[in-house]
């Protein structure tokens, strides 16, 4: 609590009227309203008070007349705080400065609010085009509200993206869009010499649903949770539970211990489903089939007990506003106990075989290196940081749902590379199975699952929400509006932030390396790009003949 | 008898091979807690490739003209060993140096077809084929040429079984190096860098399709089984020679538990990065030099 | 150590068996509870439009062809399998089934459409009110929808904003094409 004083103390001595509000929505979140021209001098304040970047959020408010505002985010994550700075620009010249300068991973987010809600930054290194693809047209703001959800521009054939020209001595090995070590679309063109990377761009965002104007335009507050849990086809519960908080903190609302139990339940059977697929891709991207299909073959059976405990292997369905959908009784928490039991000697066993296997260490040792430094630089967060020795994990540093209740640890070593992130993610299987041991000891026997509401929930509310994905942390913005519908709602995925320290470990590694560095992240692509909005029942589909498809992608090939 | 023999290395590479590769998908399947394919399916797998369009990507000639070549001088390799100890009318009129060269154009070929396509990573490919090619060469050279000096005689079917004629510290030190040499050899985990699926996605081979590739697929997996024949033939040839299809028939046994070591092998292993894997030919090859050594020792 | 490594790797693998199925010549059943396709009672509904208002994939539809028939239709195609419409309504006509093999090359043979008759209260001039309790589920629309059945497309409408019109223009409902300003 202390901190939280400090800051506001500090940041209102600092920035004397330029400190325009404040908001103490609960212990641990501070939200403060700055001048326009003072968002840099907060954001170098915070960061030498030792702040976290998190995301930046841009959004255009319907009422009050604010105009366009943009949200920067920095956690705490010593003092369990996240300090939100809201500042506002007119309509007719959202014009911002960049924090890019002093925050590299401040980058995308900002990029982000140019290609979709307009806005100009000052002394933005880089202000390209990230998230929208390359023929859309200029001056279309995708999450203005002015422009409607399924707007479909006709798409133009002769606007490609302008890749940089690799540096002299070095050619380019395009990776992506499609490319069998990614497993979604993505592009990186990286550049060699010989077998050595000498640099890598990436152009991503190729998959961009549009869930966030899809949320923001036609659906309600309960539809959104199983839109959230298609964000990402691995950790869904991530973002439903992440969406779930947002909204229930900004309303206020209480849920039950027990839904708040079976949320960890499910978020920790997600984690070990998660680092179980991590360690079997890692074994494919090396070349190593069978710790592949061995640590699927694992996996295979938490994929059955979510089946039986929510009705599908994946997409649990589990979470709406309010709680949770599904109860977990004394006969199906045996049943996690006894798949538990399995999995975990299942997996001690594959440990002892792998951990010592020094054909593996070949691979993965000092490949990808990132020291502690660099990784602070990019905010580095998850596994992919606590294999480069910090300790950050937001469960710890920012509890939510029950696990101020939970004992567990928190693996960090320190070697840097791809086998520190093997390491980690090894472990912390282990603690996933102990933390869902202790819920089903620890969780109150009665309880309702979900809580009713007898009041709409009141427009204008913001509130943040941080979940620790097994990749790192997500973090979900929530600005509550009118109709039952949330107003604004930006997801940062994990992929978002480590993504973008990717070319930084790529250097001067062997081309051989690059798909278990880029894994290594565990990229989540669809999540990163989250948001095309399909409309099936819409769509013109033109079926396309073999003959002309073959004739297109040779002239293309040909001309090109 | 001579003639007929041609045919009967004819048949017998070309049938067995994707049998054996069958054996080897099995095989790695059982060991990933598989079903896996049924063993005939790689003759599927070709046939299907047969009835596919071939789609020539590059204007150059050399694209198109690069899987025949390989195809070509893969037969021609077994054409001229000495099948079960029967030599045949080619095998005759030619020497080790006829084997080594048409083993190397075959390998160079897909070298040159990689070239051909010009897409960036059958170009990766390329460059670590050559340099697997340029390293491993050796190796099999020096296996030959241990037996030539051993029997001192230059044709095909003395020298190979000339390996063997005494087994001297050179035996055992050639055998243990065939061995090691043998997953490059066949192109299988910790050595198919060449091809490495995941980084740059069949390299060589990754602009081919259709009939195309079905040759590469053939030369490969008759490269896989002539490897192994001739690690059997060269090494374990204990058998007297006599009957002609018992001994055919041992042989035959032999390459199927070579292939079973090499389906192990493979699945247990990832794949080594290209300098690693040349750091182990360069000993591969020291070591073959010093076989050769003492080979010419006599011991 | 390295051979006593790869032992242990093949010692895992060859405890474990053989685990794939001889799929789909081998039919694994889903377990109780599975969340398949939702398959619907005619006979229980009562057209209270409670799962096409919920149903985040807006993928069920609702057209009142006159004040007394409304149609249901249910198009699977782009249905998520969630089951919210099976726990919002109220008179438990929707159940998850077990069906999940639901590969066809015919839409119709997903779609579920029902015919119902429709009385209307004679005080109010809806159709049904209904209390549920949680705020957020409550239902957003009473009263008449005019979803387009031809191109499958909601498009919300309370009954005072109703003009006969609407009906002709759903049939061909268009996708905006450029931003109206
Ligand atoms: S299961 Fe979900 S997506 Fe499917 S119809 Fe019901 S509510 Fe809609
Ligand atoms: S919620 Fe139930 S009763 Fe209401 S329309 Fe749907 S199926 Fe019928």
């Amino acid at each position: 609590m202390a901190k939280k004083e400090e800051l506001r103390e500090l940041l209102k001595a600092e920035l004397k009227d330029d400190f325009i509000g404040e908001e103490l929505a609960g212990e641990r979140r501070l939200f403060v309203d700055v001048h326009n021209r003072a968002l840099v001098k907060t954001a170098e304040i915070l960061m030498k008070q030792g702040a976290r970047y998190q995301v930046g959020v841009g959004y255009e408010s319907r009422k009050g007349g604010r105009g366009l505002a943009l949200v920067h985010t920095f956690a705490f994550d010593n003092d369990a705080l996240i300090v939100i700075v809201r500042t506002f620009a007119p309509e007719d010249n959202p014009e911002f400065d960049s924090l890019t300068p002093i925050i590299p991973g401040a980058g995308w987010s900002e990029r982000e609010c140019i290609d979709l809600l307009g806005f100009r930054f000052k002394n933005h290194p880089g202000p390209k085009r990230l998230v929208l693809s390359d023929d859309w047209p200029e001056g279309i703001y995708p999450l203005r509200h002015d422009v409607p959800h399924d707007l479909m521009p006709p798409a133009t054939r002769d606007v490609v993206f302008r890749l940089e020209q690799p540096p002299p001595g070095t050619s380019i090995v395009p990776f992506g869009p499609f490319h069998s070590s990614l497993h979604e679309p993505a592009h990186f063109s990286v550049y060699v010499d010989g077998e050595n990377i000498k640099g890598c761009e990436y152009r991503g965002f190729m998959t961009h649903r549009g869930i966030e104007k899809l949320a923001q335009t036609e659906l309600t507050y309960n539809d959104v949770p199983f839109v959230a849990e298609r964000i990402c086809g691995i950790c869904g519960s991530v973002h439903s539970v992440n969406y779930a908080q947002a909204v229930e903190a900004a309303a206020g609302i209480k849920i039950s211990r027990r839904a708040e139990f079976i949320r960890v339940v499910m978020l920790e059977l997600e984690r070990l489903h998660s680092h179980l697929l991590w360690l079997g891709v890692a074994g494919h991207l090396i070349g190593f089939d069978t710790v592949f299909m061995q640590a699927w073959r694992i996996r295979e059976r938490i994929m059955w007990l979510a089946e039986r405990l929510t009705g599908n292997r994946k997409t649990y369905g589990m979470v709406i506003v309010g709680g949770v959908r599904r109860d977990i009784n004394k006969e199906k928490a045996e049943d996690i106990k006894q798949v538990l039991k399995e999995v975990e000697r299942e997996m001690l066993s594959l440990e002892k075989a792998i951990i010592n296997d020094k054909t593996i260490h070949k691979r993965t040792r000092g490949v990808g290196y990132l020291s502690k430094e660099d990784a602070l630089k990019w905010n580095l967060i998850g596994p992919v940081a606590r294999a480069r020795g910090i300790a950050i994990d937001a469960r710890k540093d920012h509890p939510y749902a029950a696990y101020d209740e939970l004992e567990f640890e928190v693996p960090v070593v320190d070697y840097g590379d791809v086998w520190g992130t093997l390491v980690v993610r090894v472990k912390e299987v282990y603690e996933a199975i102990n933390i869902i041991r202790q819920c089903l000891n620890k969780m109150p026997a009665d309880g309702p699952l979900a809580i009713d509401l007898d009041a709409p929930i009141p427009s204008g509310r913001q509130a943040l929400s941080v979940v620790e994905a097994p990749r790192g942390e997500a973090v979900h913005y929530v600005l509550t509006g009118e109709e039952n519908k949330p107003e604004r709602w930006r997801v940062r995925a994990p992929t978002y932030a480590n993504l973008q320290a990717v070319p930084e470990m790529l250097m001067n590694n062997k081309l051989a390396d690059f798909p278990i560095i880029v894994g290594s992240i565990d990229p989540c692509i669809s999540c990163t790009d989250r948001v095309v909005v399909i409309e099936i029942g819409l769509q013109k589909i033109k079926v396309m003949r073999k003959e002309e498809l073959e004739t297109i992608s040779r002239k293309m090939r040909f001309e090109g | 008898m001579k003639v007929a023999a041609i045919f009967i290395n004819l048949a017998y590479f070309l049938l067995l091979a994707p049998f054996l590769e069958g054996v080897m998908r099995k095989l790695t399947a059982r060991i990933q807690s598989r079903q896996g394919p049924p063993l005939y399916q790689p003759y599927l797998d070709l046939l299907k490739l047969l009835g596919k369009e071939n789609i020539v990507s590059s204007k150059n000639w050399a694209f198109r003209l690069a899987p025949l070549l390989a195809f070509s001088s893969m037969l021609a390799v077994v054409l001229l060993v000495p099948l079960a100890g029967a030599e045949n009318l080619l095998s005759h009129s030619s020497d080790l140096m006829t084997l080594i060269y048409l083993l190397t154009l075959s390998g160079f070929s897909i070298l040159v077809g990689a070239l051909a396509s010009g897409n960036p990573f059958a170009g990766v490919g390329a460059s670590r084929e050559m340099m697997t090619i340029i390293m491993l060469e050796p190796v099999l050279a020096m296996t030959l040429i241990l037996g030539a000096v051993k029997s001192e005689s230059f044709t095909i079917s003395s020298a190979l079984s000339g390996i063997g004629r005494n087994h001297g510290f050179s035996y055992f030190l050639m055998l243990v190096v065939y061995l090691l040499a043998l997953q490059a050899f066949v192109s299988r985990q910790p050595f198919d860098i060449p091809e490495a699926e995941v980084e740059i996605l069949e390299g060589p081979y990754v602009e081919y399709s259709g009939p195309n590739y079905a040759l590469f697929r053939y030369t490969l997996n008759i490269k896989r089984m002539f490897y192994a024949w001739l690690f059997v033939v060269s090494f374990l040839n204990f058998v007297p020679s006599g009957n002609f299809w018992l001994k055919l028939l041992l042989e035959t046994a032999g390459i199927l538990i070579l292939f079973v070591l090499i389906s192990v092998i493979g699945a247990t292993h990832p794949r080594f990065r290209i300098d690693q894997a040349i750091k182990y030919y360069t000993l591969l090859v020291v070591l073959s030099l010093i076989a050769i050594g003492l080979g010419v020792k006599g011991w | 150590m390295w051979l006593w490594n790869k032992l242990k790797q093949l010692a895992i693998s060859l405890r474990a068996g053989v685990v794939t199925l001889h799929y789909p010549f081998e039919p694994r059943p889903a377990p109780a509870g599975f969340r398949g396709q939702p398959v619907w009672d005619h006979t229980k509904c009562i057209g209270c439009a409670g799962c096409a208002n919920h149903c985040p994939a807006r993928t069920i539809f609702l057209r009142d062809i006159c004040q007394e028939v409304r149609i249901l239709l249910y198009d699977s195609a782009r249905c998520t399998y969630c089951g919210r419409c099976v726990d919002l309504c109220p008179e438990k006509a929707i159940t998850m089934s077990d069906k999940f093999e639901l590969a066809t090359d015919n839409r119709q043979d997903l779609t579920q459409a029902i015919e119902l008759f429709m009385m209307t209260c004679q005080r109010c001039g809806r159709c049904y009110d209904l209390e549920i309790k949680n705020y957020i589920d409550r239902l957003t629309l009473l009263g008449y929808r005019y979803d387009s059945l031809e191109v499958r497309k909601v498009i919300k409408k309370s009954t005072s904003e109703f003009q006969p019109e609407m009906l002709e223009k759903t049939a061909t409902y268009q996708r905006p094409e450029r931003l109206e300003k």
